[in-house]
């Protein structure tokens, strides 16, 4: 029993919005049950939701891609995590958007939510972003399906803290992996130059790099990023990186921020069941700063960002 | 049973049940191991409407559990090898013991060890607690290397460390949690029984295991994992249906069932088939408050069949 609101709860939304992006990407934007305002007006970036998956159907069998029609026939029973791209919070209104990429058969049967459909889901969870005062420059480091949660992060640190220089790092496979974002061209420009809307529109230097060279400069993010800081040297009491993609990535950006003696935060992710610190599944080694024992925490609960000196990166 | 009109709404309907000495309010109660220490639920429910709450795993010592992945998704269940990740007797005391105090709600905590002196070290500690009101002895862990499981399968092990626990928990119930993966539960049970078990809970959850086909590795860490959901539930449902007609009944001890419980017709099953009370855990984890949601099915249930006591219904299978 506690005397204060619930600061998470089960709620419903419906869908205003469920659209492909490309190949395999796709925006659900959600606005939310009434009740859900006051939980979701203290959320942060970098926070989640638990999806109920369970009840929605697989699309028709031609729309299936062949890779996933083997693993579509699985069963889904539990809920599925997803991070917000955007929180909007007006008047009585809460909008969610969502960016997700069709993997599994969880996120193949998310395709076929239609405008109107209900959607439950657990939230907010987790922990998100901290913002501490006095960074007069903040870096987005952004690795594929990692990008989410920066977006939104991005939109809040306008706002909250508009005196701070945002700088981004934007990494992918290829181009088109990065279809998360508005993709911008100019014909003046070749191909490999572009710009990505959701930064460009509120003016953040953006870094783009492609692991085959088909979009921004040739190589991983985490290179352009200690490109840039070799360059720059960025003061370390000025300065703060906020990191979210695959682990590989995340440990090469924690590396080389410990290296320029930056403090960074990094989101993490896990396969969780419940989301809320109740089955334990989401462990993250981590080291005890009291005493530099191992111990573990749980994304879903002590996470998902994670300051990244605290996690043992393997 | 009570004889009235047809689906009277107004019907009063008597949800509570005793376990040994103590008194539910209804025969909900959170399964060990997947609703935290004490108020991991708040958010969700009013644990206050529980019929009571029965924590994680408390071991002597702290416990970092196993590797990742520790779960992974089946055909209408999960498998679990967490590893008994918890904080270790003596922080549980201190810390979560006290939070007990902001509830009506019975607690038991359930505790395992690798050895038999760990057990009762841990059942030593936990039975000067006056909020707790029982403890469930976990012999049927298939996810650590040493103790769990393999005291849970073995009949004579089972007499031996019930008959040694029951020493030391002076006034409260003990409860002996269940493996199902033995080839005769009846027999464990009898032993658990015979040795002075106050209650039986089952069935923990089924060893098993998922392959990646990609890497030709198992999933889990641990490689095999607990498994729970959906998918048990008929195979839980029988088990206590013969642990109720061959041990339990007979000798008057109650019965936790539990497995794969979702909504108030499975927690019904598992009544008519013999179970006291009821766990949900895998369902907890999809729908957290779904216990209170079970209450309220069981009551419409019973005003639809014109029962009056959830009692009457307690191995009512024909």
């Amino acid at each position: 029993m506690t005397d204060s609101p619930p600061k998470k709860g089960v709620f419903n939304a419906t869908v205003l919005m469920n659209r492909s992006l490309g190949d395999k990407f796709c925006r659900l934007t959600l606005e939310l049950e009434k009740k859900a305002n006051i939980p979701f007006s203290h959320a942060s970036a970098g926070q989640f939701i638990e999806i109920d998956i369970s009840k929605l159907a697989l699309p028709a069998e031609k729309l299936i891609p062949q890779h996933l029609s083997d693993s579509a026939q699985r069963d889904i029973i539990l809920r599925r995590p997803f991070s917000f791209a955007d929180i909007d919070c007006n008047n009585d209104t809460t909008v969610v958007e969502i960016l997700y990429c069709v993997l599994g058969p969880a996120t193949l049967r998310m395709k076929t939510l239609k405008i109107g459909d209900s959607v439950n889901f657990i939230g907010p969870l987790g922990n998100g972003f901290k913002i501490p005062e006095n960074r007069k420059l903040a870096l987005l480091v952004a690795g594929g399906m990692g990008a989410p949660p920066l977006i939104h992060l991005a939109k809040v640190l306008k706002k909250q803290c508009p005196d701070t220089e945002l700088i981004a790092f934007v990494g992918a496979k290829a181009l088109a992996g990065l279809a998360f974002f508005d993709i911008e061209t100019s014909k003046l420009k070749k191909e490999t130059d572009i710009a990505l809307g959701e930064f460009s529109r509120l003016n953040i230097k953006t870094f783009i790099s492609t692991d085959d060279g088909s979009a921004g400069v040739k190589g991983f993010v985490s290179e352009s990023f200690k490109n840039w800081l070799t360059k720059n040297k960025p003061d370390d009491k000025d300065t703060i990186v906020y990191a979210c993609g695959p682990e590989a990535m995340l440990s090469a950006t924690a590396a080389i921020s410990s290296q320029f003696k930056l403090p960074c935060q990094v989101s993490l992710e896990r396969r969780m069941a419940c989301g809320t610190g109740l089955c334990q599944s989401c462990a993250v080694k981590c080291r005890d700063k009291a005493n530099g024992n191992t111990i573990y925490k749980l994304c879903c609960k002590d996470g998902p960002v994670f300051w990244s000196d605290e996690v043992v990166w393997e | 049973m009570g004889i009235k009109k047809n689906n009277d709404i107004n019907l009063s309907v008597n949800l509570s049940v005793n376990l040994g000495k103590v008194s539910l309010i209804n025969p909900l109660i959170t399964a060990s191991g997947t609703c935290g220490y004490v108020d991991e639920l708040d958010d969700f429910l009013d644990i206050n409407q529980l019929g009571a709450f029965i924590t994680k795993s408390i071991t002597i010592k702290p416990r970092l559990g196993n590797d990742v992945p520790r779960i992974v998704e089946t055909d209408s269940g999960m498998l679990n090898a967490i590893g008994l990740a918890n904080i270790g007797v003596e922080k549980f005391i201190q810390e979560k013991v006290p939070m007990m105090e902001r509830y009506k709600t019975p607690f038991f905590v359930n505790i395992a060890g690798q050895t038999i002196d760990e057990y009762l070290a841990v059942a030593d500690k936990l039975s000067q607690c006056r909020r707790i009101a029982g403890l469930e002895l976990n012999i049927s862990c298939p996810n650590v290397k040493q103790g769990g499981i393999t005291f849970g399968t073995d009949p004579a092990l089972v007499r031996q460390i019930t008959t040694e626990v029951k020493k030391v928990v002076r006034d409260k119930i003990l409860v002996v949690k269940l493996t199902p993966s033995v080839t005769d539960i009846s027999a464990i049970a009898r032993a658990a029984v015979e040795c002075g078990a106050d209650a039986l809970s089952l069935v923990n959850t089924f060893t098993a295991m998922v392959i990646d086909i990609e890497t030709q590795k198992p999933v889990l860490a641990n490689r095999t994992g607990g498994l729970s959901g959906p998918a048990i539930k008929p195979i839980a449902v029988y088990l206590v249906n013969k642990v109720y007609n061959e041990v339990a009944k007979p000798a008057g001890v109650p019965i936790i069932g539990g497995g794969g419980i979702r909504t108030a017709s499975d927690a019904i099953e598992f009544i008519i088939a013999g179970a006291t009370a009821v766990t949900i855990g895998t369902g907890g984890f999809i729908n957290p408050d779904c216990a209170v949601k079970i209450i309220q099915g069981i009551k419409d249930y019973l005003r639809r069949q014109n029962i009056t006591a959830v009692a009457e219904l307690i191995g009512s299978l024909k």
